[in-house]
């Protein structure tokens, strides 16, 4: 009988599990019972170096399968057949906490860290559940449904913060009068009427059927994840000391993310760090362009001020900012302004001028809104004295362009990639310095 | 009386009149009026935007005093109720919002400059789809329609809602509007099945396959579409009675597959100029007060309460329009 922990650790049966457990010193022991059920996983490979020995090992595999099932080519499934195994469930579980507290204690919910591990974890729930026999599916999503929805009747509201997170998507639902329709009886008393020429039964299967439950209880749980490591968060700024094996674990998870990610050529560090370098418009994507090109009256002031701005302020002075996931300054990388001064702000002077009509024809005071979308403050003059007045803007998202200046989105093929318009300057920097080929990481 | 004397913005004269005689503070709607010291108020009074922010009314008497002595250009009130509105303080809740302005929408009925009669009818024409669809799908029902004087305002105060952020507005909006195309693909029992949007009369297929059917109508031979280009825009006016008469498959076949998919997904982008997507996602934004006066076109902002029977030309033009010379 597989355990709904093993699919869900923040199930009842996940928290009992964590309950019986000792002290987190016994987790870096080696464990002979994890060795020999790993060991004797169908398919499993083997050799030493994929064999986790301890809790820890196997929160890292946990880590590692999921960031290599989406970078590596050359996967190998069987190296990591034990995570497939459900005989694993207690020390599975076990190594769930354990990451999700490394990752709370040492980088918080904002993180990519915590990106990776909420990601890994739906993706880990998505194949463990493929694996079983429908039957067994069925009923192990309908076991965690249950104690995740209260009641027969859920309305879409319930599920404001995946939707929030755009864990799920209001489209991906199918509603009646605010209630998601989950059950067959209440698909067929809402729409059977209107559906002809097909067997509602069939349609319900196909729309509906285990698909939709299964990715409400697959983003829920996602969600419960993100919020748990919130709370470790929260309970770590209240502690004088975390535990130093949980720094260690968020070490070893820090170094499986950074293995993994992508050169990008000679704007690459050793660490995979992206660098500041002078702006390249080649690798502009379709909306920047557009503003480039100049906008007209209606949508001028947001395309200039709220897109545009903080769009070339970041791809010129500091790109990596997603992937840092901390709070800068325009000083701390550019210290005396002069990048600013010579480069960005002309720029963006550039493109106002470039609407229909010039935007500061009509609307000097836009300058001062720029200065403060840069972190300078309401002044008519970008000076360190009044740095951290105001914050440096962060780019839009694709999602806020779309819905701030609708007009700007004309996606190419790359955008269906990508979420951000810094992402895919710095995903075209890439492809340009491969096709160039430079793709060793070298500096010139 | 003469059509030259509508949509004139108003005189300083005209606007002191009706706020003196002809404005009644019981034609704020109570929705605002049991609110009214939890919301911000501005107002424009040289026609320049509204400059004169933050401002906070403890009690209908003295707003109904602000209002006949400044008679101001215009009024707005925030969808935000805060704890300390005068400073936009202790964010409580926000109205959720979708601003429909005639002189914005695409394919406009009319070519006319501002608004008309024809392009305003065409707006409350989408605002009561947007309605159904608030209420048929999202289950929402406290809902005001507001006149705004060039188009409308849909107000929700459902409370299941009015906490929701941002990014969640901006799903609801997308939902409403039709802005994704929706899958084709769908699984079950290990096979893939391929069905089009219109083979689903219900939840999120169905409302896009309202929205391509009413873009699908109203295109001209002028209108210019993303990835549409002039062979394919005349096959679909050339076909579009098919739709008209919702033989989908039909017209499918006609235009193409590979074209149909083409002409979707651009209409899902025109989509998104419905409504102004801006307004919805900002949770302290400041609307126009209803009963104010658009002084730039002369007409009332006021509630509707029969959207089907309403006519602005009828129900919205202030008195001293009628007395013009």
């Amino acid at each position: 009988m597989v355990s709904v922990a093993f699919i869900n650790p923040l199930s009842d049966e996940g928290r009992q599990i964590v309950r019986e457990m000792g002290n987190l010193d016994l987790f870096r022991e080696d464990n002979a019972k994890l060795i020999d059920l790993v060991i004797h996983t169908r398919l499993q490979d083997i050799s030493e170096e994929f064999i986790p020995h301890n809790y820890v090992d196997l929160a890292v595999k946990r880590l590692e399968w999921y960031i290599r099932k989406k970078n590596d080519p050359n996967f190998n499934y069987n190296k990591y057949s034990f995570l497939f195994n459900y005989d694993i469930t207690r020390f599975d579980v076990i190594s769930f906490y354990l990451l999700c507290q490394a990752v709370g204690v040492k980088f918080g919910p904002n993180s990519r860290e915590s990106r990776a591990m909420v990601e890994s974890q739906g993706k880990l729930m998505q194949s463990r559940l493929s694996e079983f026999s429908r039957i067994d599916r069925e009923d192990l999503i309908k076991k965690i449904l249950d104690s995740l929805l209260s009641d027969e009747k859920v309305k879409w509201t319930f599920f404001e913060d995946i939707l929030s997170s755009r864990k799920l998507k209001l489209e991906d639902l199918v509603m009646d009068h605010g209630d998601i329709i989950l059950n067959r009886e209440d698909f067929i008393e809402s729409f059977s009427s209107k559906i002809e020429h097909r067997d509602p039964d069939k349609i319900y299967n196909m729309m509906i059927g285990d698909k939709v439950k299964e990715l409400i209880m697959n983003r829920m749980i996602m969600q419960k994840t993100e919020d748990y490591i919130y709370k470790v968060q929260q309970k770590s700024k209240r502690e004088i000391e975390p535990n130093p094996l949980l720094l260690e674990l968020a070490e070893k998870v820090s170094t499986v993310l950074s293995e993994s990610f992508p050169s990008y050529g000679h704007k690459v560090g050793g660490n995979g760090e992206i660098k500041a370098a002078p702006l390249n418009p080649n690798a502009f994507p379709p909306c920047v362009k557009l503003v480039l090109e100049g906008m007209k009256s209606g949508g001028r002031n947001d395309a200039i001020i709220l897109f545009f701005t903080p769009f070339v302020s970041y791809a010129r002075l500091y790109p990596d900012i997603f992937r840092k996931n901390v709070t800068v300054k325009v000083s701390d990388v550019d210290p005396n302004l002069s990048v600013v001064q010579n480069e960005i702000l002309p720029l963006i002077y550039g493109a106002a001028e470039q609407c229909t009509p010039p935007l500061f024809d009509d609307q000097p005071q836009e300058k001062i809104n720029i200065n403060a979308k840069l972190g300078f403050g309401m002044h008519a003059v970008v000076e360190l004295k009044h740095e951290g007045e105001s914050i440096w803007y962060t780019p839009m998202s694709c999602e806020k362009v779309k819905l701030h200046l609708p007009s700007l989105c004309k996606p190419d093929k790359t955008c269906k990639r990508i979420g951000n318009p810094l992402s895919y300057y710095i995903r075209k920097l890439w492809e340009s310095d491969e096709t160039n080929g430079n793709p060793e990481g070298n500096e010139d | 009386m003469d059509e030259n004397h509508f949509l004139k913005p108003a005189s300083t004269e005209e606007r002191r009149l009706y706020y003196r005689e002809e404005w009644n503070i019981e034609d704020i709607p109570d929705f605002i009026k049991n609110s009214v010291d939890k919301r911000e108020f501005g107002f424009d009074h040289l026609g320049r935007g509204p400059n004169d922010r933050y401002r906070v009314f403890r009690s209908l008497d003295l707003l109904r005093k602000f209002l006949r002595y400044r008679t101001p250009f215009a009024a707005y009130s925030s969808v935000a109720f805060y704890e300390k509105p005068q400073r936009r303080d202790g964010w409580i809740k926000s109205e959720v919002v979708f601003d429909v302005d005639a002189k914005d929408i695409p394919l406009r009925k009319c070519n006319c400059e501002g608004v008309c009669d024809v392009c305003l009818n065409q707006a409350r024409e989408i605002v009561c789809s947007l309605m159904d669809i608030l209420k048929g799908d999202l289950g929402l029902n406290d809902i005001h329609v507001i006149y705004s004087g060039r188009g409308y305002h849909l107000r929700v105060l459902d409370e299941s809602v009015m906490k929701v952020n941002s990014d969640v507005r901006g799903q609801i909006v997308k939902y409403i509007i039709g802005a994704e195309v929706p899958q084709s693909e769908y699984g079950s029992d290990g096979v893939t099945y391929k069905l089009e949007h219109f083979s689903l009369p219900f939840g999120y297929p169905q409302v896009f396959t309202e929205r391509v059917k009413y873009a699908i109508l109203h295109l001209t031979e002028s209108t210019e579409m993303d990835g549409v280009n002039n062979k394919l825009l005349k096959d679909v006016i050339k076909y579009r009675e098919f739709i008209n008469n919702d033989e989908w498959g039909l017209f499918r076949g006609k235009v193409g597959p590979i074209r149909y998919q083409r002409l979707i997904k651009s209409i899902a982008s025109l989509n998104m100029g419905w409504v102004d997507a801006k307004v919805s996602i900002d949770l302290k934004r400041i609307l126009r007060l209803p009963s104010s006066l658009h002084s730039m076109v002369s007409m009332k902002c006021m509630e509707v309460n029969n959207l089907e029977n309403f006519d602005p030309f009828q129900d919205a033009v202030p008195r001293f329009v009628y007395e013009r010379k």
